[in-house]
């Protein structure tokens, strides 16, 4: 009865949202009060109905009901409970439904939170969001119901999650995803909006400024748990592989972040405001892109989502449906001429311009690589080829300097025009005596310098300087750097502690791959690895082989375990890394074959500064937060 | 000029030399790293260079594994049904590569014919095969 009752719930969804969708919309245009509906209650209302279906779901997961098809493929009777809850989301079906309740809980978040006196904007805003709903609703209930039911014989056991993502952070880094990439549909529906409605750049840039800024930090924490996950469960060590499903989510969140600097602008000086626009649709864009490219199962890439072309089809025409619309009323669209305002080469207007040049360019290149294979086999009749990691790591290079250096003296400059330069000599002086620092103490951590990374090292110095010199030249109280600069310190900051783990872990990791026999030992930088033991072991759902490996590097002695699980009833291998993590450097072990007897192949790596890249992500997603707070605290 | 002028030459200037350096980088970074794919009925036929990075990909053929005892050496045959070709590999398999599961391999053409693979790609799950091995096998059925 329950996946039945989530069923009918998510109908009544459906249709609600077309009403939502139409409804207030054609009250506005043709202006009778029969048209008039009362859009918070019924975000509130529909909010309630997505949650219901969703528990419904949660539900038939907790209590094992086979006989509803979603749950017999992604879970089984011995899975752990909290993974059953997380399994709700562990694949396709479940997670379309998190996402329409993320939508959700944007749209009702923005129409409690936004004060604005123009009531047509708040309608078509939420008659707009409206729409996406309907059409992830519409697309859910017609390709891929989560409460379908295998009747009449339903099996008596599930066929289990897929063992990699039985896993913590994997539980909670696709919620975030979600919930970062579905925040993008608040600056789309205000965007097109404000073009209906003729709203004025300054105001509609405020309302749209918080929301983006959310939806960017839920990406950045959700981008870097992904890359925290996939570097301890893929066992392999590496934190970023510029897979096509990674790179769909970096665009919207370089989109995102491009879209929130220049709504500084379009809301301090009222310019901007059709690029604005613009980009909130393509942030969108990218964002539904991102959904149809993993969906789709078009691209290689290392997560799993079965394959399905008609999917693809469907959110290929929810995308096209959006964008050629939004896009069609911003050609026709009749824009005032705003008040142009003269700005110079050294103002901060500049500076965001060029901010955004260098983040869209680079958002395009990134995506033109993900997408080349396609385009490559569309002309060549079948030619298959990929695009490997070098290709990413070349064009970012160069546009990483750019950004770090403008990132660095960025926030020194005034509106209009900046007069004064006396802050250069002091920002290269102190930025160079922090770059000897760090280079120093890594000389004294690796004993090694590499020169590949000097370029990495001293940009984070330039931009941690350029963000603290201007945080403590403003000479506020502390109860108003608080409110006014933390923020901006932090996620700016942020970057900086993210670019120099970035540049160490880069050139100072060190890997080998070994074969050892219990009790064998080996050198490997600085430390002696030894093959402890060996044992069997029985989990929940696993039996595995459990290896003990200690490191000793003359001072200290850490023990590090590593398994190789095989799942029932699946039969899957996974490996589980031992990791001994610390402020400077990861240990790193991960069991590779059995060769014969107990002789197990082993990949050992040392991995330095690699907690400073989530480090780094953890601080500009918490920056990112609170600068939104902020706006809304400002607005109330 | 009139300021208003001059700061639009200015954006135009940057949005111009921007879009250059990008489309110069993409063009050589692509040119550069553009991995083509073969099967090992491709692989027969086309005449392919040694020591040009490409890709290779097949299903792994039952008892074609053959595992060192003392080293990370491992070989193994790749077949799409019609013609095989042989992978050597040394290094750590990844935990899906098993018997008849879709793999693909990067690396070049040795001059005994054999494939010198530098990384291993095996499907991530159950359902899961890489789509160049699934589109190979849905041709040749």
């Amino acid at each position: 009865m329950i996946p039945e009752l989530g069923h009918i719930i998510l109908i009544t969804h459906l249709i609600l949202c077309l009403i939502g969708g139409t409804m207030p919309l054609l009250a506005e245009y043709t202006g009778r009060k029969i048209f008039q509906i009362p859009i918070k209650k019924l975000s509130v209302f529909l909010f309630l109905l997505i949650s219901i279906s969703f528990l419904s779901l949660v539900y038939s997961f907790l209590v094992d009901d086979f006989s509803v098809a979603y749950v017999a493929q992604n879970s089984n009777i011995n899975l752990p409970d909290y993974y059953k809850l997380a399994a709700t989301w562990g694949a396709h079906e479940g997670s379309l439904v998190l996402w329409i309740l993320a939508m959700n809980v944007w749209i009702m978040g923005f129409l409690f939170l936004t004060h604005a006196k123009d009531r047509a904007f708040l309608a078509s805003v939420f008659s707009i969001s409206c729409q996406v709903m309907f059409a992830f609703s519409l697309f859910t209930l017609f390709t891929s119901n989560p409460f379908e039911r295998i009747l009449p014989i339903p099996p008596l056991n599930g066929a289990d999650l897929n063992p990699s993502l039985q896993d913590i952070a994997f539980t909670v880094h696709p919620p975030l995803l979600y919930f970062g990439y579905s925040g993008l549909l608040i600056p789309f529906a205000i965007a097109v909006s404000a073009m209906l409605f003729s709203t004025e750049t300054k105001e509609w840039a405020g309302y749209s400024r918080p929301w983006t800024l959310f939806s960017c930090s839920f990406l950045t924490l959700g981008i870097g748990l992904g890359s925290w996950w996939a570097y301890y469960e893929l066992g392999w060590g590496g934190w970023w592989f510029w897979d096509p499903v990674e790179n769909a989510a970096f665009v919207p969140w370089l989109l995102s972040v491009a879209l929130f600097h220049s709504l500084i602008t379009s809301q301090n000086r009222g310019i901007f405001g059709r690029w604005s626009i613009l980009l909130s649709i393509f942030a969108f864009a990218t964002s539904l892109l991102g959904t149809f490219l993993v969906r789709s199962g078009i691209l290689t890439s290392v997560h799993a989502f079965a394959l399905d072309p008609e999917r693809g089809l469907f959110i290929l025409g929810i995308l096209a449906f959006f964008i050629i619309g939004s896009l069609t009323i911003y050609s026709i669209k009749d824009f005032e001429h705003g008040e142009a305002k003269a700005y110079a080469l050294t103002s901060k207007e500049f500076g965001f311009l060029l901010n955004n040049l260098l983040l869209v360019v680079l958002a395009v290149s990134i995506l033109f690589g993900t997408i080349f294979p396609l385009i490559y086999e569309a002309v060549t009749n079948g030619k298959q080829i990929s695009v490997g990691a070098p290709y990413f790591e070349i064009i970012l290079f160069p546009f990483a300097i750019g950004l770090g250096l403008l990132q660095g003296v960025a926030l020194y400059l005034s509106w209009g025009k900046s007069t004064s330069f006396n802050f250069l000599p002091r920002l290269l002086i102190e930025s160079a005596s922090i770059f000897v620092l760090i280079i120093l103490v890594l000389f004294i951590l690796f004993d090694n310098l590499y020169l590949n990374s000097f370029a990495t090292i001293f940009l984070a110095s330039w931009i941690a300087v350029g963000t603290l010199q201007v945080s403590k030249k403003r000479n506020l109280g502390y109860w108003d750097f608080l409110r006014k600069r933390l923020s901006v310190t932090l996620a700016h900051l942020g970057m900086a502690i993210l670019v120099l783990g970035v540049g160490v872990v880069s050139s100072y990791s060190l890997e080998k791959e070994i074969i050892l026999a219990p009790d064998d030992s080996i050198e490997f930088g600085g430390q002696i690895v030894k093959f402890e033991s060996i044992e069997n072991s029985l989990g929940p759902n696993y039996f595995s082989k459990k290896a003990v490996i200690s490191f000793d590097d003359g001072k200290e002695l850490s023990n590090l375990i590593t398994e190789k699980r095989t799942y029932s009833p699946s039969g899957q291998l996974t490996t589980e890394a031992g990791i001994e993590a610390e402020f400077f450097k990861d240990l790193y072990i991960s069991m590779g074959d059995n060769l014969k007897d107990d002789i197990w192949s082993f990949k050992i790596q040392i991995k330095p500064f690699i907690r400073w890249i989530w480090l780094g992500a953890i601080m500009i997603s918490l920056g990112s937060f609170l600068a939104g707070m902020n706006q809304i605290r400002r607005s109330i | 000029m009139n300021p208003i002028r001059k700061q639009r030459l200015y954006a135009l200037i940057a949005i111009l030399l921007g879009s250059l350096l990008a489309t110069w980088l993409v063009v050589s970074a692509l040119s550069e790293n553009m991995n083509l794919f073969y099967s090992p009925t491709e692989m027969k036929e086309a005449n392919i260079k040694q020591n040009v990075l490409i890709r290779a990909g097949g299903m792994v053929k039952p008892g074609s594994i053959i595992k060192s005892t003392d080293s990370l050496n491992v070989s193994f045959t790749v077949t799409d049904y019609q013609n095989e070709l042989v992978i050597n590999y040394q290094g750590i398999l990844p935990d899906l590569f098993e018997e008849n599961a879709g793999v693909v391999v990067r690396g070049n053409l040795g001059s005994d014919g054999n494939f010198n693979a530098i990384e291993v790609l095996a499907k991530h799950d159950e359902n899961y095969m890489p789509p160049e091995v699934a589109k190979l096998i849905d041709n040749k059925k």
